[in-house]
Order: structure tokens, then sequence, then C-alpha cells
């Protein structure tokens, strides 16, 4: 597996390499960076993951970025992977944290298409905006959106969620279901989507094929990375071998549950969830859901 | 308990400035709304968009004194030009969620919470571009009277709708202590 992201640090070189928790610190080639909001919470739901389910760690290409458009954070990562990725040939392919840049997007889907085998392709945050917005959704596998983003996916006109529609901005949970029917209509969605809120739902081209709203921690909405520790746990599981779908469920019952057992506040800081993740784990993560046909721990 | 507040009547303008990134477009912004210009921040039509992209509104009656204030501030954009078909409206919901202690603001897709006793800044969320864990670094565990505003330290849409939210949050935090 392969977590690309930015980290907000402009001294963080371009790294690639396996990912250990050293600390409270994420260590990647001599490179650290904190379990925080973004690409950091992302890689640290993964991490704690295949450590428990004793799988190879994943590996991760991050770099400084802190939104300069100027500056060539995002542009550096991205350039490196289109050159690289056929050799990298990744088991699941995880895009997180990035500006998003249509050009770029286009041009690393196009370099997949030259790969001798095809990643799982996940994608959230900027790298979300980008797929949609460059009207490559559907080369993806799994979109990971909360409901704004949802929104945008469902807005074909909007370029980001920035400039998403009144009325799809302002929909009740209980109205995603129409949300993800028009984006599946639009081919603006992944094959599969698990959308964070206070109620998940996980579709596939355009059917509801699970929705889990117990516990409801409404506090979660409020702290910052835990849609980022979704992401990092569907993405960890989907390379363990879990079908994307069954990873998507167990993913957003383990991220509720670590709220309620951190007896989440708004003050609550996400690496207070992710800890919660190794108690759950027992209880959520069988053996049996494994597949040997889903195994992705090729790299 | 949360809300939705009132849309505000927005300026209409006939013009529109194109800029190359969202930084030149905050920073035209804040120096025109300084010298007493009514602007206001739109996507530019498809055919300038790349992904994360802000234009200006602009009243063209105005266009000399907006070019020289620019060009004395050495403010960079590709061009101003006749309003064009195609562009769109930043998203202007912002919505209150009361969470006891706490208090969420979500400015489009973006949430800022606070601390009512205190006004510290305890979390923020949403969002997508880089700039927003570093933002996350730079507002969280400060107070809002003192934190850095959201558009002074980030360049991409995200970083304008927190600070949108941030707004909202400072102006509830300060009618609160009246």
């Amino acid at each position: 597996m392969l977590i690309v992201g930015t980290i907000p640090n402009k001294d963080v070189p371009l790294t690639i390499g396996p990912v250990r928790l050293e600390g409270e610190f994420l260590v990647v080639n001599g490179q650290r960076f904190a379990r925080m909001p973004g690409t950091g919470a992302m890689i640290s739901a993964a991490l704690i993951t295949t450590s428990y389910l004793e799988l190879e760690p994943p590996h991760v290409l991050v770099i400084g970025d802190i939104g300069d458009i100027g500056e060539k954070g995002t542009r550096e990562l991205y350039d490196y992977l289109i050159d690289k990725v056929s050799e990298l040939l990744p088991g699941v392919l995880a895009l997180h944290y990035c500006l998003p840049i249509m050009p770029l997007m286009k041009e690393l889907c196009k370099a997949i298409t030259q790969c001798s085998r095809r990643p799982f392709m996940i994608a959230d945050a900027g790298a979300l905006y980008a797929a949609k917005g460059a009207g490559l959704a559907q080369e993806f596998d799994l979109f990971t959106p909360d409901l704004t983003e949802m929104g945008f996916l469902a807005d074909p006109e909007a370029a980001h969620p920035a400039y998403v529609a009144r009325h799809l901005f302002d929909c009740e949970p209980q109205k995603v279901p129409e949300l993800i029917t028009v984006a599946y209509n639009n081919k603006d969605a992944a094959k599969l989507l698990l959308v964070k809120g206070k109620i998940d739902y996980i579709a596939s081209d355009g059917k509801i094929l699970a929705k889990i709203d117990k516990p409801d921690i409404p506090a979660l909405e409020a702290i910052g990375g835990t849609g980022d520790t979704i992401t990092g746990l569907v993405s960890a599981l989907i390379y363990a071998g879990f079908k994307p779908h069954k990873a998507a469920i167990v993913a957003a019952k383990i991220n509720r549950v670590a709220g309620k057992c951190a007896q989440t506040t708004p003050a609550t800081k996400v690496k207070q969830i992710i800890d919660q993740f190794p108690l759950l784990f027992k209880e959520y993560l069988h053996q049996s859901d494994i597949t040997p046909e889903n195994n992705n721990t090729a790299t | 308990m949360a809300f939705l507040k009132q849309k505000k009547v927005a300026f209409k303008g006939d013009g529109i400035i194109i800029f190359q990134d969202v930084a030149q477009a905050i920073r035209a912004e804040k120096l025109m709304k300084r010298d007493g210009y009514e602007v206001r921040l739109i996507a530019p039509p498809p055919e300038y968009r790349v992904g994360c992209d802000l234009s200006l509104e602009i009243d063209l009656a105005r266009l000399a004194g907006i070019e020289q204030l620019l060009k004395e501030k050495d403010a960079t954009y590709v061009g101003i030009f006749p309003m064009m078909k195609g562009t769109a409206e930043l998203c202007d919901i912002i919505k209150v969620t009361d969470f006891g202690q706490w208090t969420m603001v979500r400015a489009g897709n973006m949430k800022l919470a606070f601390d009512k006793n205190s006004g510290i800044i305890v979390n923020s969320s949403g969002g997508g571009c880089p700039d927003i864990p570093y933002l996350y670094a730079e507002l969280v565990d400060k107070p809002l009277t003192e934190a850095p505003r959201p558009k002074d330290r980030g360049s991409t849409l995200c970083a304008v709708m927190l600070d949108r939210a941030f707004e909202v949050c400072l102006s509830l935090w300060q009618g609160s202590r009246k």
C-alpha cells in the first residue's frame, strides 16, 4: 500500500518509505511528522491497523506543502508519482491531502493505465477534489467524502466544494442517498463511496449497501482528522484483504465506537480517537473477513 | 442546536479580475476592500479553472482606480474583463451548532469550534487543501482574539471558507462578552 499526501511543514522534502511510529511522531526515512489532522492522521490510522494485523507497514510518499500555489510541494509529489508509479506498483494507492490540480491528476491517471497491474485506487481530500473536477471519478475504486464533499460530487458544475450549490450543501443526512444517485448518474462517483457524516453511507453503483448511524457521536464532526482516520482505516483493511464494502462498514463502525470510548467532546484531539482503535480491533476485525482473492499486500 | 444564518444581499458587479492562483485573489481583495472598493469573491469561468481557483467580481465603472491600486501595490493578476458566463458564487452557508460548553461554526465546507468560556479555538475540521492541516496547527489551542486570520496565512479556497467560519466565531465570542 502506498499513501500519498502533503505534510504541513515546508521543510519536509519529498520522502518515500515505510512508516513507523516513534513516540508521538510518525517517521519515514528519517523525516518526522505529527499525528495531526490531514495526511498524518490518515497514515496513523492505517499504520495502527496494519500493526495489529501484523502486516508490512504502509509505504508513504509525502512532501512538505502549506498550500502556496507557487510552491512546488504538490507538483513535485505528483511528478514523482507519475514517473514512478509503474515501478512502485502499489496494490493499494491512497491519495490524500494535496492541492487539487486537475491537469496533474489527469497525468497520473494516464500513468496508471501504463502499470502492469492496476492498483486499488482511493481518493480523499484534495485528491478527491482533483479527481472529480477532472472528470476522472470513475477511474477510482473508492472515494471517502464527508457530507459537504458528497454535495460537491453531486453538483456537476462545482470545481471545488467551496462552490457547491446552496441546496446541495444544505442537505440533511437523510437526503444523502439522493446525492449519491445524482453523483453516480453524472459519473462523478468512484465505484464505491464511503460517505462520512452523522449517518455513514456505503454505496456502490448508485445503490446503498449499508447505513451506519450508531453510536451517534455528534461531537466527532467538530474534530479535525476524524474523516482522515476513517480513510486510513478503510485503506488498510482493503490492503489487508477485506472486501472493499466490508472494509468500509468496519472502518465506519470502529471510528464511531472509538469516538464513544474516547468520551469525545469538540475539544478532543484526533490522536485520542486513534489511540482507541487497538482496543476495538479484537471485536471488529476478524481473520475470516480477510480473503486471499482480495489480498492487496503487494507493496 | 443548529441554525443557519441569513444570506446577506451581495454586491453585484459587471467585471471580473482573473488571477493565477487563490493567494493572489485573496491579496487583491484585501487591498481593494481597504481602499473602499466593493468586490466579491467568485469562481472564474471554466476555461480559467485548474482546481483551486478564485476571482474577483468588480464594478467596471471603477476600473481605472482599481488598475492603479493593483499596480501601486504590485498585485499580480492575469487580466480584467467584462463579466463572463460560467462564474459561480462561493457557498455562503453559515451554520452554528451549540455543543454546550463549545460552539461550532460551519462555513461551507469548513468548521471551527471554540470554547465559550475561554474563547480558545479547540478544533478545526473539513477541507482537503494542504494549508488546512497547517492552519490547524496555527489556530488550535489559541484564543480567537490572538489567533492569526486563516485568510492571512492560508492560500486556498478552503482557507477562505475557514476564514469565514473564524469571522463568525470571533463575532459570537465578542458578542457574548458584552
